[in-house]
């Protein structure tokens, strides 16, 4: 907006105003030429009757003595009478041609060789007959500067120009001129204010989401554009209202995750400097320091783990599954294979129904995928239990169950089980390992692979989870 | 002095409780915020150190329902450590606000702090005749020499001064100066009377019989 004139405000005001001032002139222009064409049409029919006025008695003039009345007078019959000056117009005749007032009628009648024969006392200086084109006949309407004349030529009688002034018209003409270009300009200066307000109301809205959005940017997440209404505008604030919602939701996801994340570090972090500011404070037994330096170790243990899980999670969402061929019995079968020690520690029996399937898939992740949901059987079970992992290929997908016997989870904490940091259990057990983002991984390595994964603890019958991956065609070798 | 530490994290927990025993504190400890409120609604400590993100009930939650009954000194604890956590813990009737990771010292001094304020005090100097308490350094001087006492002995002298006037009766005593866990019987409180007195002077505590003690 810095350049108001990139604003399409501007652009919009400056379109307009041109169109609106062609269409104004080109109104303008259709009413002078109207106006115009009425005016010549007029003034020829006041010359064509002035001429009327001049021949007639001129003719009747012109007639034998004697001569019937009904009998033609030819034009060279009226030349011969002129040229022997036999003719003298009548008083009221001559009247109409001697006034010079503005609006004044003249005429004047040549003979065969251009010489004046007859002409009235107001003649225009600097007339000349029409020119012989070689026809015995010729006329010509024409417009001389303040003056609109017929000229007829006759080869063998009578030319003849009769015209008049046509000041007033003209100056009737220049004032209608005026008045249309004031009045033209009047109604663009008007179209123009109008449209100003126009786009101004049309774009409000913009200006309202403009601001809304600067608003939302400035870090007031919660703020919406108001879309009560159902024009364009507003299903385009729906959309951004969308999009703001989404982002808001991510925003405060990760807002959420940097304090959780942030909060576990913070706790172990604690740990360590309030033991060893403890134990430093004076002389202690060996015993004593030894079992500070345990609980040291612990808290530093638990801070690798959190890290260690929190860059595979980070990991895990920014980059896509490095897919290849790969057999899912043999993958699950090492992960589960790793956490023996661990089940064996814990007095937990592992059972595994692993058939060969082969798919497409990221066997790191996977891997990873297996081992959380495994050891996450182990931790939440009790000593004597089992962890029963099976694989099995179902419509097109594999699936991997992973059921342990151990006390299950509450229906309540069914549905938040693979949020980040949530603990079903709600006792942190701070060296166990656990870092509460164990079953998040599992999430997001299901998502990066198009899967499907349920959590299920049916009352007391331990907890089951079952992971459902599409199998991609393997490329087949050939046989 | 009887603290309260409601703390989930075990380990924190466990170290917490260790350093204020090594400073003389009589050290409660709870789990999550319901037992917390429960020690706490039940039990007439100095002060509370109070988590914030727990089970069961959070640490606002347990001080929403302890306040403004209960006047004990809570020192909030935790990884929230952003300004408006802050004012709302201080808002909401917690004494002061420490987030993690602390500095141990810290918090001991504000401990310290929340305690002697709590009494009266305004500063760590207690002025006895003669005597001088020093309660930062948990020394107590007569003319300029230390006199030598047991932890114990100094606890029960520390308090006495604190409610100077006042006739504190033993079962007070026994609630503020030994914990949840500490099986002393109950004539030990006369010994380390008596032991006292033997030190400092006999007039220093008198006797209220079937009332208690006081120094006047």
């Amino acid at each position: 907006m810095r350049n108001p004139f990139q604003s399409i405000r501007w652009r919009l005001q400056a379109w307009h105003g041109l169109f609106l001032l062609v269409v104004i002139a080109g109104f303008c222009y259709m009413a002078y030429q109207l106006a115009w064409n009425n005016q010549s049409r007029r003034i020829a029919r006041n010359v064509f009757e002035a001429e009327r006025h001049l021949f007639h008695p001129l003719f009747e003039a012109a007639r034998p003595e004697g001569a019937d009345e009904d009998a033609p007078v030819s034009s060279s019959m009226l030349l011969e009478r002129l040229r022997a000056h036999q003719i003298e117009l009548p008083p009221e005749t001559l009247l109409r041609f001697e006034s010079t007032e503005s609006g004044f009628a003249y005429f004047v009648l040549y003979d065969t060789d251009g010489s004046v024969l007859m002409q009235s006392p107001n003649l225009p200086p600097d007339m000349a007959p029409l020119p012989n084109d070689g026809d015995d006949y010729d006329e010509d309407m024409r417009t001389i500067d303040n003056r609109r004349e017929m000229a007829r030529y006759n080869a063998k009688g009578v030319s003849s120009i009769v015209g008049r002034d046509i000041t007033p018209e003209k100056d009737d003409l220049h004032r209608l001129g005026l008045s249309l270009a004031a009045s033209g300009l009047g109604v663009w200066i008007v179209g123009l204010l109008g449209g100003w307000w126009l786009a101004g109301r049309a774009l409000k809205p913009i200006h309202t989401i403009s601001q809304t959005a600067t608003r939302i940017a400035e870090g007031n997440l919660t703020e919406r554009i108001d879309t009560a209404g159902n024009n364009e505008l507003h299903q385009l604030a729906r959309v951004l209202n969308d999009t703001f919602e989404q982002l808001h939701a991510a925003f405060e996801r990760q807002r959420r995750f940097t304090a959780d994340a942030s909060h576990e570090l913070r706790t172990p972090v604690t740990i360590l400097l309030a033991e060893t500011e403890r134990i430093l404070k004076r002389e202690r037994k060996a015993a004593e320091y030894q079992e500070a330096l345990t609980t040291c170790r612990e808290s530093a243990t638990r801070m690798r783990n959190l890290i260690q899980a929190l860059l595979l999670l980070s990991r895990q969402e920014s980059a896509p599954p490095q897919r290849e061929s790969c057999d899912l019995a043999k993958v699950v079968g090492e992960a589960v294979a790793q956490l023996e020690p661990l089940a064996r520690e814990r007095e937990v029996h592992l059972q595994t129904d692993l058939p060969h399937l082969a798919c497409q898939a990221d066997p790191a992740a996977l891997s990873i995928l297996a081992s959380n949901l495994v050891a996450n059987g182990i931790q939440y079970n009790r000593p004597g239990g089992s962890v029963a992992v099976s694989l099995q290929q179902r419509n097109g997908s594999a699936v991997l169950t992973v059921q342990d016997d151990g006390p299950g989870i509450p229906q309540e904490d069914l549905p938040h089980i693979f949020d980040r940091f949530y603990r079903a259990d709600k006792a942190r057990t701070g060296t166990s390992g656990h870092t509460g983002l164990g079953l998040a991984i599992v999430k997001t390595i299901v998502e990066n692979h198009q899967g499907t994964l349920a959590a299920e603890s049916p009352d007391g019958a331990g907890a089951r989870f079952v992971v459902s991956l599409p199998v991609e065609p393997t490329p087949q070798e050939p046989v | 002095m009887r603290l309260l530490i409601i703390e989930d994290d075990p380990a924190l927990l466990r170290s917490l409780a260790a350093s204020l025993r090594e400073e003389n504190y009589a050290v409660d400890t709870a789990m999550d915020g319901e037992e917390g409120l429960y020690k706490a609604q039940n039990t007439a400590y100095n002060g509370i150190i109070l988590d914030v993100l727990m089970p069961k009930l959070n640490g606002w939650e347990v001080l929403a329902r302890l306040r403004p009954q209960n006047r004990t000194p809570v020192l909030m604890l935790t990884a929230l450590d952003a300004t408006p956590d802050r004012v709302r813990g201080l808002d909401q009737g917690a004494d002061d606000y420490l987030p993690k990771p602390f500095d141990l010292d810290e918090l001991l001094a504000r401990l310290r702090a929340l305690i002697r304020r709590s009494m009266g005090q305004v500063h760590n100097l207690i002025q006895l005749g003669d005597l001088q308490l020093d309660t930062a350094a948990r020394r107590v001087e007569r003319e300029g020499q230390e006199v030598s006492l047991t932890a114990r002995e100094y606890s029960l002298l520390e308090y006495l001064a604190l409610r100077r006037g006042q006739v504190v009766s033993r079962a007070e005593l026994y609630e503020h100066l030994f914990d949840e866990d500490d099986d002393s019987l109950s004539n030990l409180l006369d010994v380390h009377v008596s032991n006292l007195r033997k030190k400092l002077g006999h007039d220093l505590i008198a006797t209220r019989r079937g009332h208690g003690y006081s120094i006047p």
